[in-house]
């Protein structure tokens, strides 16, 4: 790279003008990404300020019963935000031991030729589209549940939290990979020549240091389990009532997203159902600002922790916590079961459930001791490996049925017709196109402030209160959950601006939507580049903006090339931001103007499997169609990155 | 390398876009004086309009609708402050909206029976009114105390924006709350598919979306049981049946006209009854 760089030539008066000129357009930049996070915020406060006036926080906090078609209407939403806990606790419970185990298995145990293939494979399990998760989880898995526990129905509680779950699995594995990885050899060196174990090496080494990181990856996780919309809101009855009992996991139970995904496009503008959907996502929007703003914050301390020049207080805190959490956890869990085999008891299977899994518990925490350390290396292995073979099933089994049933369904008509007879026979060819137009427009409008204002992050901005301000806006922003972006694309594009639903609305709310995570890829990736670098430019008499185009940009490209198209995959996958701004249930010619509607890929599936029946055959096409599509963008963004690994190493 | 790679992946991805977008502009280019009609509002008017929209389509070949869901209250007002073209309506106006937009003209186009649909593995095949209104504002749980098995009646109902429950809320449950555990679908699709998944299962969808995949209950008027068909809702006997509109603001002009004309044409009509409606 160093080759690169040409010595160029002085600063003449023109040169100092087009230096401030490009500082300004990049500080221009910058702040467009910042108003468009901070007016989204507004926004939403704004249209959720009358419900507040109106019904009352507390109402709407505590009230329990959510029917808004009643007389006189009534906008409890206790059963929605009970719902919505219910469920990401389910799901948490669910991914953080096969996610940890995961993780563990796949940076310790597993042989590092195949490391990057699991790794794959969990990002894989990342780009499958929620609508896919959502429409495999109907069609599918309900199915399976209900005659699996005999139940009436299989939509329920325990549905949302298992396909939660799996959504939330590849940020776990990821992000507590990069944690236990990035704990230095020295930690494992020294604890291994002193003859532990690996295990003992993993349990009482390699973990602890990195708990921080595993616990920012859990959080984060259940961010993502808690902003989820299309899957959860087709497979879990969508009743807002409290299960009965409380741990009955089989209820039908309704979310705060699900209540915004089915109610926000059908209802009239300005009503007081409408303010109540807004205070209602207003309410999302601080559960999940809470949720990403611990992560943030313990992914901070823990930045700040392996730094050579770390404050020690910082190494304090884990070690007081720790066993204080271990004994609170614990009581925690005690008090659970009791109350579980004391509320279940008298229905079938409850009490006997939680003995077996407490019995069993015991049984292998027993074995664990007992047995020599190398017995127990073994037998803790086998469960860590068999948490990553979990994973791998789960991701076998959805990706079987897709392509499976899906490929029948393909064919050069399928491709390139419009659908027919609603969407039963005919092709989807006006979305296939829609999507891309619609990723195609929100990069048009996402990559030039984010790149600009992720440069200008890295490179101009003064360390200080402002810009940590702006980073922490745009990081929450990164995690607000995507049907968020949707009912400000619609109250304040569709609506306010009046531009209809159309092609320019979509593009505008999915770019807004994307736009955060350009910034901060394109903030880590230029600050990656090392300092020696700038400072040999400026040293041989380049300006600044000549040092970032000719010195720091060019390494950073792959970096922000990567963010960018995952951004784009992520848009392509995306329904609840679209659902009310842009997307039509049919129509036959592609949009010939940004003003008019167009149909996309996922809408699509969303439609045939939820409103048209007989449609299973096309819908399983489509799922394919957008995997393919959704896959071969992660793809791309994959190669990348490894080339750049690949380069940098060397 | 690496730059060279990157650039390249980067150009091709530019290209593929501006390919599509000029593709699409081409594309349009030739076809420049399409009209465009667009439809939004209930599900359950969507498939007759859909399809006549195919066939009205295929003889116009410059005409696009635009056909999208939402409800029947979407329909009245997007119809009503003219974002669309055409609304679509399940039931009557409500006093509200036909205050605040007093220009807005349903026009008739079919009507359809409200079906009683169970799981076919269902011995229960007949119930009264009121026995439907027992079981979705709770009175009854189990099919037992209906004549039939001892399952648990999972009551499946529709979303708090769909005419269609906004009808079944005032004709069978008197303006009464549904019992809380109902399951809510936004569609009658997605009503149909979990009743006929789910043994034990009660559910409302129009005549339309009946199937061999779920059973339709009886209605039982005096002494008379009356099957949900389409014979039976024309001559009045099923007693849970509603008009479907198309609204429009005052008069229908130009494109929309014609494509109304369309629909209530015997062609139109014929599409209505093909889809398990009773024609105007």
């Amino acid at each position: 790279m160093a080759a690169e760089i040409k010595n160029p030539f002085q600063g003449t008066g023109g040169r100092r003008i087009v230096e401030r000129g490009i500082e300004r357009s990049l500080l221009i930049s910058g702040t467009v990404a910042v108003i468009v996070v901070f007016f989204i915020i507004l926004y939403l406060f704004r249209d959720a300020y009358p419900a507040f006036r109106n019904i009352g926080l507390g109402k709407i906090l505590t009230g329990m019963k959510w029917n808004p078609a009643g007389e006189p209407p009534s906008y409890g939403a206790y059963p929605l935000i009970v719902g919505t806990v219910l469920v990401t606790l389910g799901a948490m419970a669910f991914s953080i031991p096969l996610g940890i185990g995961s993780a563990i298995f796949i940076s310790e145990i597993s042989p590092s030729r195949l490391k990057t293939g699991f790794k794959f494979l969990t990002e894989l399990l990342s780009g499958i589209p929620s609508v896919v998760y959502g429409f495999f989880g109907l069609v599918i898995m309900t199915n399976w549940l209900r005659i699996a526990f005999d139940q009436p129905t299989g939509e329920s509680w325990l549905a949302g939290s298992i396909l939660l779950g799996i959504m939330a699995l590849p940020t776990i594995i990821s992000v507590s990979e990069d944690a236990i990885s990035s704990v230095p050899t020295d930690y494992k060196e020294a604890s291994l020549a002193v003859g532990a174990t690996r295990w003992q090496t993993i349990r009482r080494v390699v973990v602890p240091s990195a708990l921080s990181g595993i616990t920012a990856a859990i959080i984060l996780g259940m961010g993502r389990a808690i902003g989820e919309t299309m899957a959860v809101m087709m497979v879990t009855g969508n009743a807002a009532i409290l299960p009965e009992p409380i741990m009955n996991v089989f209820s039908p139970i309704r979310t705060i997203t699900g209540t915004l995904g089915i109610e926000m496009g059908e209802v009239a503008a300005g009503s007081s159902h409408y303010h109540a959907l807004f205070a209602l996502a207003v309410i999302l929007f601080i559960i999940v600002l809470l949720v990403n703003s611990s992560a943030l914050f313990i992914l901070m301390k823990l930045s700040e922790r392996f730094r050579p020049s770390g404050k020690k207080s910082l190494f304090q805190i884990p070690k007081i916590v720790a066993p204080l959490l271990k004994k609170v956890l614990w009581g925690a869990v005690a008090l659970l079961v009791v109350y579980y085999a004391y509320v279940r008891g008298g229905t079938r299977g409850g009490l006997e459930a939680v003995v077996l899994l407490a019995f069993s518990l015991a049984l292998l925490t027993f074995l664990a001791r007992k047995s020599s350390p190398r017995q127990g290396q073994k037998i803790v292995f086998s469960a860590i490996s068999g948490s990553m073979a979990v994973v791998m099933v789960l991701l076998g089994v959805i990706l079987y049925y897709i392509v499976v049933k899906g490929i029948p369904a393909i064919s050069w008509d399928f491709l390139t017709q419009p659908p027919r007879d609603l969407g039963r026979a005919g092709g989807i060819f006006p979305a296939i196109m829609g999507t891309l137009y619609l990723i195609g427009g929100a990069m048009l409008i996402a990559i030039p402030p984010g790149v600009g204002a992720g440069i200008y992050l890295s490179e101009y901005a003064r360390e200080g209160k402002i810009t940590r301000l702006i980073r922490a806006g745009i990081d929450n922003l990164n995690g607000t959950p995507s049907i968020v972006f949707g009912l400000f694309g619609f109250a304040f594009l569709v609506l306010y601006l009046d531009l209809g639903i159309s092609l320019l609305a979509g593009m505008i709310t999915l770019g807004f939507m994307v736009l955060p995570t350009i910034v901060r890829t394109t903030e880590e990736a230029v600050k990656s580049v090392p300092q020696s670098m700038r400072e040999a430019s400026l040293a041989v008499g380049a300006t600044k903006w000549q040092t970032i185009r000719r010195v720091v940009v060019p390494p950073a490209a792959p970096g922000v090339i990567t963010g960018v198209i995952l951004s784009v995959g992520r848009a392509a996958g995306e329904t609840a931001p679209i659902i009310f701004t842009a997307v039509v249930f049919s129509q036959r010619f592609l949009p010939h103007s940004p003003m008019e509607p167009v149909m996309a890929l996922p809408y699509h599936l969303f439609v045939l499997t939820t409103s048209v029946p007989d449609s299973l055959h096309n819908a399983y096409g489509t799922a394919l169609v957008l995997l393919i599509v959704v896959l071969m963008i992660y793809a791309a963004a994959t190669v990348i990155r490894l080339r750049y690994r690949r380069t940098v190493r060397r | 390398m690496t730059k060279k790679n990157a650039a390249l992946l980067a150009a091709v991805g530019l290209i593929m876009i501006i390919g599509a977008y000029t593709g699409g502009l081409i594309g349009n280019g030739r076809t420049a004086e399409i009209q465009t009609l667009s439809v939004r509002g209930s599900t359950t008017v969507l498939p007759i309009v859909q399809l006549a929209a195919e066939k009205y389509m295929d003889l116009h070949a410059n005409v696009n609708i635009q056909i999208s869901g939402g409800g029947s209250s979407v329909g009245a007002k997007s119809a009503g402050e003219g974002t669309v073209d055409i609304g679509m309506a399940s039931r009557e106006l409500k006093e509200t909206e036909r205050s605040e937009y007093p220009t807005l003209n349903p026009i008739a186009i079919a009507r359809d029976g409200i079906a009683l649909i169970v799981h076919p593995s269902s011995s229960v095949s007949t119930l009264t009114v009121e026995e439907v209104k027992g079981i979705y504002d709770g009175t009854y749980t189990s099919w037992s105390e209906l004549g039939g098995e001892d399952v648990r009646i999972v009551v499946v109902g529709r979303d708090s924006a769909s005419g269609t429950r906004e009808f079944f809320w005032e004709y069978i449950m008197k303006k009464e709350d549904f019992v809380q555990g109902m399951l809510e679908k936004n569609s009658n699709g997605a009503v149909k598919q979990t009743i006929s998944q789910t043994p034990g299962a009660i559910g409302y969808v129009g005549l339309g979306y009946i199937d061999s995949t779920v059973k339709a209950l009886n209605i039982r008027v005096g002494n008379q049981e009356v099957e949900p068909t389409t014979e039976n809702v024309k001559s009045g006997l099923y007693p849970i049946s509603r008009s479907l509109y198309i609204l429009v603001d005052g008069e229908p002009e130009g494109l929309a006209r014609d494509f109304i004309d369309f629909i209530l044409s015997d062609e139109g009509q014929s599409i209505v009854e093909e889809e398990g409606f009773v024609p105007v």
